[in-house]
Protein backbone atom coordinates (compact mmCIF):
# COMPACT_ATOMS: atom_id res chain seq x y z
CA UNK A 1 0.00 0.00 0.00
CA UNK A 2 2.77 2.26 1.17
CA UNK A 3 4.22 1.95 -2.60
CA UNK A 4 0.91 2.53 -4.13
CA UNK A 5 0.68 5.97 -2.46
CA UNK A 6 4.50 6.24 -3.31
CA UNK A 7 4.11 5.89 -6.87
CA UNK A 8 0.83 8.31 -6.61
CA UNK A 9 2.86 11.17 -4.85
CA UNK A 10 6.02 10.70 -7.81
CA UNK A 11 3.07 10.69 -10.36
CA UNK A 12 0.62 13.60 -9.08
CA UNK A 13 4.13 15.75 -8.23
CA UNK A 14 6.80 15.14 -10.18
CA UNK A 15 10.47 15.80 -8.55
CA UNK A 16 11.13 17.96 -12.01
CA UNK A 17 9.72 21.33 -10.87
CA UNK A 18 6.53 20.77 -11.40
CA UNK A 19 6.04 18.68 -8.49
CA UNK A 20 6.20 21.02 -5.73
CA UNK A 21 3.19 20.65 -3.91
CA UNK A 22 0.72 23.05 -4.61
CA UNK A 23 0.50 24.83 -0.93
CA UNK A 24 4.83 24.34 -0.87
CA UNK A 25 5.14 27.00 -3.63
CA UNK A 26 6.74 29.73 -3.23
CA UNK A 27 6.79 29.15 0.50
CA UNK A 28 10.69 28.53 0.87
CA UNK A 29 13.21 29.65 -2.01
CA UNK A 30 12.96 26.98 -4.82
CA UNK A 31 15.51 26.48 -7.33
CA UNK A 32 15.09 26.86 -11.00
CA UNK A 33 15.57 23.60 -12.81
CA UNK A 34 14.61 24.27 -16.52
CA UNK A 35 17.82 25.56 -17.59
CA UNK A 36 19.54 22.94 -15.67
CA UNK A 37 17.96 19.48 -15.24
CA UNK A 38 16.90 17.09 -17.90
CA UNK A 39 17.14 18.75 -21.25
CA UNK A 40 18.44 21.61 -19.92
CA UNK A 41 21.71 19.80 -19.41
CA UNK A 42 21.97 20.80 -23.13
CA UNK A 43 21.92 24.35 -22.50
CA UNK A 44 24.47 24.48 -19.96
CA UNK A 45 26.45 22.93 -22.76
CA UNK A 46 25.73 24.84 -25.39
CA UNK A 47 26.32 28.00 -23.50
CA UNK A 48 29.39 26.58 -22.37
CA UNK A 49 30.76 25.79 -26.01
CA UNK A 50 29.96 28.86 -27.34
CA UNK A 51 31.89 30.27 -24.96
CA UNK A 52 34.97 28.11 -25.47
CA UNK A 53 34.61 28.18 -28.95
CA UNK A 54 34.68 32.42 -29.31
CA UNK A 55 37.06 32.71 -26.33
CA UNK A 56 39.41 30.49 -28.83
CA UNK A 57 38.84 32.77 -31.81
CA UNK A 58 39.63 35.85 -29.87
CA UNK A 59 42.78 34.78 -28.41
CA UNK A 60 43.86 33.78 -32.06
CA UNK A 61 43.06 37.05 -33.63
CA UNK A 62 45.82 38.64 -31.10
CA UNK A 63 48.31 36.29 -33.10
CA UNK A 64 46.53 36.28 -36.64
CA UNK A 65 46.44 31.87 -36.17
CA UNK A 66 43.92 31.12 -38.88
CA UNK A 67 44.08 27.44 -37.36
CA UNK A 68 42.71 28.96 -34.02
CA UNK A 69 40.23 31.06 -35.61
CA UNK A 70 38.91 28.11 -37.54
CA UNK A 71 38.49 25.47 -34.89
CA UNK A 72 36.57 28.91 -32.55
CA UNK A 73 33.98 29.50 -35.64
CA UNK A 74 33.41 25.14 -35.56
CA UNK A 75 33.15 24.93 -32.01
CA UNK A 76 30.72 28.17 -31.74
CA UNK A 77 28.75 27.04 -34.31
CA UNK A 78 28.95 23.18 -34.84
CA UNK A 79 29.08 22.28 -31.33
CA UNK A 80 26.93 25.48 -29.53
CA UNK A 81 24.35 25.43 -32.48
CA UNK A 82 23.86 21.67 -32.30
CA UNK A 83 23.87 21.57 -28.72
CA UNK A 84 21.32 24.59 -28.82
CA UNK A 85 19.03 22.61 -31.08
CA UNK A 86 19.35 19.44 -29.15
CA UNK A 87 18.12 21.89 -26.27
CA UNK A 88 14.62 23.50 -28.51
CA UNK A 89 14.53 19.62 -30.05
CA UNK A 90 13.79 21.18 -33.17
CA UNK A 91 16.17 23.25 -35.75
CA UNK A 92 13.49 24.98 -37.54
CA UNK A 93 12.38 26.69 -33.82
CA UNK A 94 15.18 29.00 -34.04
CA UNK A 95 14.33 30.74 -37.16
CA UNK A 96 11.33 31.73 -35.30
CA UNK A 97 13.74 33.99 -32.74
CA UNK A 98 15.87 35.21 -36.10
CA UNK A 99 12.74 36.96 -36.65
CA UNK A 100 11.90 39.04 -33.44
CA UNK A 101 15.59 40.49 -32.61
CA UNK A 102 14.06 43.13 -31.01
CA UNK A 103 11.64 40.82 -27.80
CA UNK A 104 14.83 39.49 -25.84
CA UNK A 105 18.48 38.70 -25.16
CA UNK A 106 18.09 35.30 -26.63
CA UNK A 107 17.20 36.63 -30.00
CA UNK A 108 19.80 39.33 -30.04
CA UNK A 109 22.00 36.28 -29.08
CA UNK A 110 21.32 34.06 -32.21
CA UNK A 111 21.84 37.50 -34.73
CA UNK A 112 25.12 38.18 -32.99
CA UNK A 113 26.05 34.35 -33.60
CA UNK A 114 24.57 34.68 -37.18
CA UNK A 115 26.93 37.87 -37.92
CA UNK A 116 29.67 35.95 -36.70
CA UNK A 117 29.01 33.25 -38.36
CA UNK A 118 28.81 35.35 -41.53
CA UNK A 119 31.69 37.49 -40.94
CA UNK A 120 34.02 34.67 -39.58
CA UNK A 121 33.59 32.85 -42.76
CA UNK A 122 35.18 35.56 -44.62
CA UNK A 123 37.75 36.18 -42.40
CA UNK A 124 39.02 32.83 -42.44
CA UNK A 125 38.69 32.26 -46.68
CA UNK A 126 39.68 35.56 -47.89
CA UNK A 127 43.44 36.82 -47.89
CA UNK A 128 43.31 40.03 -46.01
CA UNK A 129 41.16 39.13 -43.76
CA UNK A 130 43.40 39.92 -40.99
CA UNK A 131 42.93 43.97 -41.08
CA UNK A 132 42.77 45.63 -38.34
CA UNK A 133 39.05 46.79 -38.76
CA UNK A 134 37.80 43.14 -39.29
CA UNK A 135 39.95 42.25 -36.08
CA UNK A 136 38.49 44.86 -33.62
CA UNK A 137 34.72 43.79 -35.31
CA UNK A 138 35.52 39.76 -34.82
CA UNK A 139 36.72 40.68 -31.26
CA UNK A 140 33.78 42.67 -30.57
CA UNK A 141 31.34 39.54 -32.06
CA UNK A 142 33.09 37.34 -29.63
CA UNK A 143 33.38 39.10 -26.78
CA UNK A 144 29.31 39.13 -27.17
CA UNK A 145 29.32 35.55 -27.74
CA UNK A 146 31.40 34.60 -24.84
CA UNK A 147 29.21 36.77 -22.32
CA UNK A 148 25.80 35.46 -24.29
CA UNK A 149 25.12 32.79 -22.15
CA UNK A 150 25.70 34.72 -19.05
CA UNK A 151 23.76 38.11 -20.38
CA UNK A 152 20.64 35.81 -21.00
CA UNK A 153 20.86 34.97 -17.80
CA UNK A 154 21.97 37.82 -15.91
CA UNK A 155 18.95 40.08 -17.27
CA UNK A 156 16.31 37.38 -15.02
CA UNK A 157 15.63 39.39 -12.44
CA UNK A 158 13.18 36.68 -10.66
CA UNK A 159 16.42 34.50 -9.93
CA UNK A 160 19.35 37.79 -7.60
CA UNK A 161 21.99 34.94 -7.92
CA UNK A 162 22.01 35.30 -11.58
CA UNK A 163 21.55 39.33 -11.71
CA UNK A 164 24.76 39.46 -9.37
CA UNK A 165 27.03 42.42 -10.70
CA UNK A 166 29.77 39.97 -11.52
CA UNK A 167 28.28 37.25 -13.45
CA UNK A 168 29.21 39.23 -16.73
CA UNK A 169 32.68 40.28 -15.97
CA UNK A 170 33.25 36.72 -14.62
CA UNK A 171 31.79 34.90 -17.72
CA UNK A 172 34.20 37.11 -20.01
CA UNK A 173 37.05 36.60 -18.28
CA UNK A 174 36.57 32.44 -17.99
CA UNK A 175 36.33 33.05 -21.85
CA UNK A 176 38.90 34.47 -21.95
CA UNK A 177 41.05 32.20 -19.82
CA UNK A 178 39.76 28.83 -21.32
CA UNK A 179 40.50 30.02 -25.12
CA UNK A 180 43.80 31.13 -23.93
CA UNK A 181 44.54 27.99 -22.75
CA UNK A 182 43.00 26.17 -26.04
CA UNK A 183 45.35 28.45 -28.00
CA UNK A 184 48.29 27.62 -25.87
CA UNK A 185 47.91 23.91 -26.79
CA UNK A 186 47.37 24.53 -30.23
CA UNK A 187 50.62 26.27 -30.61
CA UNK A 188 52.61 23.14 -28.54
CA UNK A 189 50.34 20.87 -31.03
CA UNK A 190 51.74 23.07 -33.95
CA UNK A 191 55.11 23.06 -33.16
CA UNK A 192 55.18 26.78 -32.29
CA UNK A 193 57.01 26.21 -28.92
CA UNK A 194 57.81 30.02 -28.76
CA UNK A 195 54.37 31.59 -29.26
CA UNK A 196 53.45 29.07 -26.77
CA UNK A 197 56.00 29.85 -24.25
CA UNK A 198 55.54 33.28 -25.21
CA UNK A 199 51.66 33.12 -24.03
CA UNK A 200 52.82 31.85 -20.15
CA UNK A 201 52.96 35.64 -19.31
CA UNK A 202 48.89 36.37 -19.78
CA UNK A 203 48.39 32.68 -18.90
CA UNK A 204 49.46 34.59 -15.61
CA UNK A 205 47.75 37.45 -15.91
CA UNK A 206 43.96 35.67 -16.90
CA UNK A 207 44.54 32.97 -14.42
CA UNK A 208 44.80 36.15 -11.67
CA UNK A 209 42.24 38.27 -13.07
CA UNK A 210 39.75 35.11 -13.16
CA UNK A 211 40.52 34.03 -9.57
CA UNK A 212 39.81 37.37 -8.66
CA UNK A 213 36.42 37.51 -10.42
CA UNK A 214 35.37 34.33 -8.75
CA UNK A 215 36.01 35.29 -5.41
CA UNK A 216 34.34 38.80 -5.97
CA UNK A 217 31.43 36.62 -7.76
CA UNK A 218 31.31 34.63 -4.22
CA UNK A 219 31.73 37.33 -2.06
CA UNK A 220 29.48 40.24 -4.11
CA UNK A 221 26.54 37.86 -4.66
CA UNK A 222 26.48 36.34 -0.79
CA UNK A 223 25.76 40.21 0.44
CA UNK A 224 23.47 41.39 -2.45
CA UNK A 225 20.19 39.80 -0.95
CA UNK A 226 19.04 37.54 1.08
CA UNK A 227 17.86 35.44 -1.58
CA UNK A 228 21.11 35.57 -3.70
CA UNK A 229 22.89 34.92 -0.54
CA UNK A 230 20.78 31.38 -0.07
CA UNK A 231 22.28 30.51 -3.82
CA UNK A 232 25.56 31.18 -2.35
CA UNK A 233 25.01 28.84 1.06
CA UNK A 234 23.85 26.41 -1.44
CA UNK A 235 27.43 26.35 -3.50
CA UNK A 236 29.45 26.42 -0.10
CA UNK A 237 27.59 24.70 2.15
CA UNK A 238 24.65 22.80 0.47
CA UNK A 239 24.21 20.14 -2.24
CA UNK A 240 25.85 21.77 -4.36
CA UNK A 241 29.39 22.24 -2.09
CA UNK A 242 31.52 19.28 -3.38
CA UNK A 243 30.96 20.58 -6.76
CA UNK A 244 32.47 23.77 -6.03
CA UNK A 245 35.41 22.93 -3.59
CA UNK A 246 36.23 19.67 -5.73
CA UNK A 247 35.04 21.22 -9.41
CA UNK A 248 35.52 25.00 -9.01
CA UNK A 249 38.15 25.24 -6.13
CA UNK A 250 40.44 22.03 -6.85
CA UNK A 251 40.58 21.25 -10.47
CA UNK A 252 39.56 24.77 -11.66
CA UNK A 253 41.85 26.67 -9.62
CA UNK A 254 44.29 25.11 -7.63
CA UNK A 255 45.49 22.45 -9.74
CA UNK A 256 45.94 25.67 -12.77
CA UNK A 257 47.65 27.75 -9.95
CA UNK A 258 50.27 24.49 -9.24
CA UNK A 259 51.09 24.38 -12.70
CA UNK A 260 51.35 28.18 -13.83
CA UNK A 261 54.18 27.68 -10.57
CA UNK A 262 55.95 24.72 -12.23
CA UNK A 263 56.32 26.70 -15.11
CA UNK A 264 56.69 30.03 -13.53
CA UNK A 265 60.07 30.31 -15.74
CA UNK A 266 58.45 30.25 -19.18
CA UNK A 267 59.68 26.57 -19.03
CA UNK A 268 56.47 24.92 -20.75
CA UNK A 269 55.98 21.60 -21.01
CA UNK A 270 53.29 20.14 -23.63
CA UNK A 271 52.00 17.51 -20.90
CA UNK A 272 51.40 20.01 -17.93
CA UNK A 273 50.27 22.80 -20.60
CA UNK A 274 47.35 19.72 -21.91
CA UNK A 275 46.61 19.08 -17.86
CA UNK A 276 46.19 22.89 -17.16
CA UNK A 277 43.83 22.94 -20.21
CA UNK A 278 42.03 19.90 -19.10
CA UNK A 279 41.66 21.64 -15.29
CA UNK A 280 40.56 24.40 -16.74
CA UNK A 281 37.72 23.50 -18.91
CA UNK A 282 36.21 21.18 -15.96
CA UNK A 283 36.62 24.19 -13.27
CA UNK A 284 34.64 26.19 -16.08
CA UNK A 285 32.26 23.22 -16.64
CA UNK A 286 31.89 23.11 -13.06
CA UNK A 287 31.33 27.12 -12.59
CA UNK A 288 29.02 27.17 -14.68
CA UNK A 289 26.91 24.22 -13.57
CA UNK A 290 26.85 25.60 -9.56
CA UNK A 291 25.62 28.97 -10.53
CA UNK A 292 23.12 27.67 -13.31
CA UNK A 293 21.87 25.46 -10.62
CA UNK A 294 22.22 27.04 -7.36
CA UNK A 295 19.99 30.02 -8.71
CA UNK A 296 16.99 29.78 -6.51
CA UNK A 297 13.62 31.91 -6.46
CA UNK A 298 12.05 34.36 -3.93
CA UNK A 299 9.57 32.63 -1.54
CA UNK A 300 6.43 34.74 -1.07
CA UNK A 301 6.81 35.32 3.28
CA UNK B 1 -11.24 48.38 -23.78
CA UNK B 2 -11.46 46.55 -20.03
CA UNK B 3 -8.28 45.77 -18.29
CA UNK B 4 -8.85 42.37 -16.71
CA UNK B 5 -7.83 42.35 -13.10
CA UNK B 6 -8.89 40.22 -10.13
CA UNK B 7 -8.88 40.96 -6.39
CA UNK B 8 -8.52 38.24 -4.00
CA UNK B 9 -9.98 38.13 -0.25
CA UNK B 10 -6.95 36.39 1.99
CA UNK B 11 -9.53 36.69 4.87
CA UNK B 12 -12.38 35.50 3.10
CA UNK B 13 -10.17 32.15 1.84
CA UNK B 14 -11.17 28.98 3.58
CA UNK B 15 -8.36 27.59 1.51
CA UNK B 16 -10.58 24.69 0.08
CA UNK B 17 -8.71 23.95 -2.98
CA UNK B 18 -11.60 24.64 -4.95
CA UNK B 19 -10.56 26.82 -7.61
CA UNK B 20 -7.17 24.63 -8.33
CA UNK B 21 -10.06 21.81 -8.96
CA UNK B 22 -11.92 24.12 -11.20
CA UNK B 23 -9.02 25.22 -12.96
CA UNK B 24 -8.14 21.63 -13.23
CA UNK B 25 -11.32 20.54 -15.00
CA UNK B 26 -11.48 23.98 -16.73
CA UNK B 27 -8.74 23.38 -18.79
CA UNK B 28 -7.99 19.59 -18.30
CA UNK B 29 -4.47 20.11 -16.58
CA UNK B 30 -2.72 17.14 -16.87
CA UNK B 31 -1.08 15.54 -13.18
CA UNK B 32 1.67 17.97 -11.78
CA UNK B 33 0.17 21.21 -13.76
CA UNK B 34 -1.59 23.89 -11.38
CA UNK B 35 -2.05 26.70 -12.51
CA UNK B 36 -3.77 27.96 -9.57
CA UNK B 37 -2.47 26.86 -6.28
CA UNK B 38 -3.38 27.14 -2.30
CA UNK B 39 -0.11 28.59 -0.75
CA UNK B 40 0.22 27.53 2.79
CA UNK B 41 2.66 30.17 5.44
CA UNK B 42 3.41 30.95 8.39
CA UNK B 43 4.93 33.80 9.78
CA UNK B 44 6.26 35.15 13.12
CA UNK B 45 6.81 32.49 16.34
CA UNK B 46 4.18 31.00 18.24
CA UNK B 47 1.90 32.18 20.15
CA UNK B 48 1.84 35.35 17.50
CA UNK B 49 2.34 33.26 14.62
CA UNK B 50 0.36 34.07 11.42
CA UNK B 51 -1.11 31.78 9.38
CA UNK B 52 -1.36 32.65 5.66
CA UNK B 53 -3.56 31.53 2.68
CA UNK B 54 -2.40 32.75 -0.37
CA UNK B 55 -4.51 31.10 -3.58
CA UNK B 56 -1.93 32.14 -6.50
CA UNK B 57 -2.29 31.93 -10.40
CA UNK B 58 -0.48 34.05 -13.06
CA UNK B 59 -0.96 37.44 -12.38
CA UNK B 60 -1.19 38.77 -16.08
CA UNK B 61 1.39 41.20 -14.96
CA UNK B 62 1.15 44.60 -17.42
CA UNK B 63 4.78 44.66 -17.32
CA UNK B 64 5.54 40.88 -17.37
CA UNK B 65 8.98 39.29 -16.77
CA UNK B 66 8.10 36.64 -19.00
CA UNK B 67 6.97 38.94 -22.23
CA UNK B 68 10.09 40.72 -21.80
CA UNK B 69 12.30 37.25 -21.86
CA UNK B 70 10.46 35.69 -24.54
CA UNK B 71 12.49 35.81 -27.75
CA UNK B 72 9.57 34.68 -30.59
CA UNK B 73 7.11 37.09 -29.32
CA UNK B 74 5.17 34.09 -28.73
CA UNK B 75 3.89 35.40 -24.77
CA UNK B 76 2.24 38.41 -25.31
CA UNK B 77 -0.25 41.32 -23.16
CA UNK B 78 -3.27 41.43 -24.66
CA UNK B 79 -4.84 44.67 -25.54
CA UNK B 80 -7.25 43.30 -22.19
CA UNK B 81 -4.36 42.64 -20.26
CA UNK B 82 -4.04 39.15 -20.67
CA UNK B 83 -0.92 37.97 -20.65
CA UNK B 84 -1.11 35.31 -23.44
CA UNK B 85 0.67 32.28 -25.29
CA UNK B 86 0.80 31.67 -28.70
CA UNK B 87 1.88 28.20 -29.22
CA UNK B 88 2.24 28.47 -32.87
CA UNK B 89 4.87 30.83 -31.80
CA UNK B 90 6.47 29.73 -29.15
CA UNK B 91 9.67 27.31 -29.73
CA UNK B 92 10.24 26.18 -25.97
CA UNK B 93 12.99 28.00 -24.93
CA UNK B 94 11.47 28.52 -21.17
CA UNK B 95 13.08 31.71 -21.10
CA UNK B 96 9.94 32.92 -20.20
CA UNK B 97 9.21 30.17 -17.56
CA UNK B 98 12.67 30.67 -16.00
CA UNK B 99 12.23 34.43 -15.47
CA UNK B 100 8.65 34.69 -14.04
CA UNK B 101 8.89 35.59 -10.53
CA UNK B 102 5.96 33.96 -9.67
CA UNK B 103 7.01 30.43 -11.09
CA UNK B 104 3.42 29.93 -12.98
CA UNK B 105 4.11 28.57 -15.99
CA UNK B 106 4.41 24.94 -16.84
CA UNK B 107 6.45 23.11 -19.79
CA UNK B 108 4.45 20.98 -21.89
CA UNK B 109 6.46 17.47 -23.18
CA UNK B 110 6.02 14.34 -23.94
CA UNK B 111 6.92 13.80 -20.02
CA UNK B 112 3.91 15.79 -18.75
CA UNK B 113 1.42 14.34 -21.56
CA UNK B 114 1.88 10.57 -20.68
CA UNK B 115 1.08 11.42 -17.02
CA UNK B 116 -2.01 9.49 -15.93
CA UNK B 117 -4.18 10.42 -13.21
CA UNK B 118 -4.31 6.42 -11.88
CA UNK B 119 -0.25 5.66 -12.73
CA UNK B 120 -0.68 2.32 -15.04
CA UNK B 121 -4.13 1.96 -15.35
CA UNK B 122 -4.60 4.10 -18.87
CA UNK B 123 -5.74 7.09 -19.30
CA UNK B 124 -9.64 7.50 -17.74
CA UNK B 125 -11.89 9.25 -20.40
CA UNK B 126 -11.57 12.42 -18.80
CA UNK B 127 -8.13 12.84 -19.63
CA UNK B 128 -8.99 11.59 -23.07
CA UNK B 129 -11.74 14.13 -24.12
CA UNK B 130 -9.52 16.97 -22.43
CA UNK B 131 -6.76 15.99 -24.43
CA UNK B 132 -9.26 16.73 -27.99
CA UNK B 133 -11.56 19.49 -26.57
CA UNK B 134 -8.39 21.07 -24.75
CA UNK B 135 -5.20 20.07 -26.12
CA UNK B 136 -1.71 21.48 -25.53
CA UNK B 137 1.21 21.64 -28.44
CA UNK B 138 4.25 19.62 -27.33
CA UNK B 139 7.27 21.73 -26.49
CA UNK B 140 5.78 24.47 -25.43
CA UNK B 141 5.00 26.67 -22.47
CA UNK B 142 1.49 26.49 -20.93
CA UNK B 143 0.26 29.09 -18.18
CA UNK B 144 -3.31 30.20 -16.76
CA UNK B 145 -4.72 32.44 -19.59
CA UNK B 146 -7.42 33.73 -16.96
CA UNK B 147 -10.13 31.40 -18.95
CA UNK B 148 -9.69 33.99 -21.65
CA UNK B 149 -12.19 31.58 -24.08
CA UNK B 150 -15.10 31.79 -21.39
CA UNK B 151 -14.69 35.58 -21.02
CA UNK B 152 -14.60 35.85 -24.98
CA UNK B 153 -17.74 33.03 -25.50
CA UNK B 154 -19.65 35.39 -22.70
CA UNK B 155 -19.21 38.15 -23.83
CA UNK B 156 -20.63 37.55 -27.72
CA UNK B 157 -23.74 36.52 -25.87
CA UNK B 158 -23.95 39.73 -23.81
CA UNK B 159 -22.52 39.07 -20.44
CA UNK B 160 -20.35 40.96 -18.17
CA UNK B 161 -17.17 39.28 -16.85
CA UNK B 162 -16.76 39.09 -13.16
CA UNK B 163 -20.72 39.26 -13.03
CA UNK B 164 -22.21 36.81 -15.32
CA UNK B 165 -20.93 33.47 -14.51
CA UNK B 166 -20.82 31.75 -18.29
CA UNK B 167 -18.52 35.24 -18.40
CA UNK B 168 -16.15 34.47 -15.53
CA UNK B 169 -12.89 32.64 -14.87
CA UNK B 170 -13.79 28.93 -13.17
CA UNK B 171 -11.95 29.54 -10.25
CA UNK B 172 -14.23 32.71 -9.44
CA UNK B 173 -17.29 30.75 -10.16
CA UNK B 174 -16.21 28.13 -7.93
CA UNK B 175 -14.57 30.14 -4.54
CA UNK B 176 -17.67 29.40 -2.41
CA UNK B 177 -16.97 32.22 -0.04
CA UNK B 178 -16.36 34.99 -3.21
CA UNK B 179 -13.01 35.50 -2.27
CA UNK B 180 -12.24 35.87 -5.64
CA UNK B 181 -13.57 39.33 -7.48
CA UNK B 182 -12.97 39.18 -11.16
CA UNK B 183 -13.58 42.99 -13.01
CA UNK B 184 -12.17 45.59 -15.11
CA UNK B 185 -9.66 47.29 -13.55
CA UNK B 186 -9.04 50.47 -15.88
CA UNK B 187 -13.34 50.91 -14.63
CA UNK B 188 -12.77 53.18 -11.43
CA UNK B 189 -16.04 52.44 -10.74
CA UNK B 190 -15.84 48.37 -11.20
CA UNK B 191 -15.96 46.30 -7.80
CA UNK B 192 -12.19 45.45 -8.32
CA UNK B 193 -11.02 49.27 -8.92
CA UNK B 194 -12.94 49.92 -5.71
CA UNK B 195 -11.85 47.25 -3.68
CA UNK B 196 -8.01 48.16 -4.57
CA UNK B 197 -9.04 51.44 -3.46
CA UNK B 198 -10.73 51.08 -0.07
CA UNK B 199 -8.42 48.14 1.18
CA UNK B 200 -5.18 49.47 -0.11
CA UNK B 201 -4.73 46.26 -2.75
CA UNK B 202 -1.43 44.49 -2.65
CA UNK B 203 0.23 43.15 -5.15
CA UNK B 204 3.02 40.08 -4.76
CA UNK B 205 6.50 40.51 -5.29
CA UNK B 206 6.24 44.49 -6.29
CA UNK B 207 9.83 44.85 -5.69
CA UNK B 208 10.00 42.91 -9.27
CA UNK B 209 8.64 45.36 -11.28
CA UNK B 210 6.11 43.29 -13.40
CA UNK B 211 2.75 45.29 -12.02
CA UNK B 212 0.60 42.33 -11.67
CA UNK B 213 -3.27 42.56 -12.35
CA UNK B 214 -4.00 40.31 -9.24
CA UNK B 215 -4.21 42.58 -6.29
CA UNK B 216 -4.56 40.65 -2.32
CA UNK B 217 -6.96 42.48 -0.16
CA UNK B 218 -7.34 41.26 3.61
S1 LIG C 1 2.84 36.00 -13.23
FE1 LIG C 1 4.59 35.25 -14.38
S2 LIG C 1 3.69 34.20 -16.14
FE2 LIG C 1 2.09 35.49 -15.29
S3 LIG C 1 2.27 37.42 -16.45
FE3 LIG C 1 3.46 37.69 -14.57
S4 LIG C 1 5.55 37.14 -15.18
FE4 LIG C 1 4.17 36.30 -16.76
S1 LIG D 1 9.09 29.02 -24.24
FE1 LIG D 1 7.78 29.90 -25.83
S2 LIG D 1 6.59 31.48 -24.81
FE2 LIG D 1 8.31 30.96 -23.48
S3 LIG D 1 9.94 32.42 -23.97
FE3 LIG D 1 10.32 30.61 -25.24
S4 LIG D 1 9.23 31.04 -27.14
FE4 LIG D 1 8.42 32.49 -25.64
Amino acid sequence: MKDKIDDLEKNMFPSDGTGLKPYEWMVRPTAQTQWIDDKGLFLWLAFFSSEIGAGLYFMSLFHEYRPGIILGWLITLILGGTIHVLYLGNPFRAWRMIMKPNTSELSRGVWIIGIFALLGFFQMTSQGGFNIVFNFIMGILCLLIISHGFVTMNVIRALPAWSSTMVLPLSLISGIWVGSQLLQMMFVMGGSGVLASGMEVWAKVFFLIYLICVLLYVWGTYHADKIAKESIVIQLKGKLSQIFYIGVGGVGLVIPALLILIMWEGNINGFLLFLRLIAVLVGDLALRYTIMKSAVYKPLF
Amino acid sequence: MPRWGMVIDVKRCIACWGCTIACKEEHFLPPGVFWNRILIGETGKFPSSRKLIYPILCNHCSDAACVEACPTGATYVRVDGIVAVDDKKCVGCRACLVSCPYQQRTYYDQTVKDREYFPGQGKTAMELIGEKLYPFKLGTVIKCNFCMERLEEGMKKGLVPGRDEDASPACVNICPVNARIFGDLDDPDSVVSRLIMEKKGKQLKKEFGTEPAVYYID
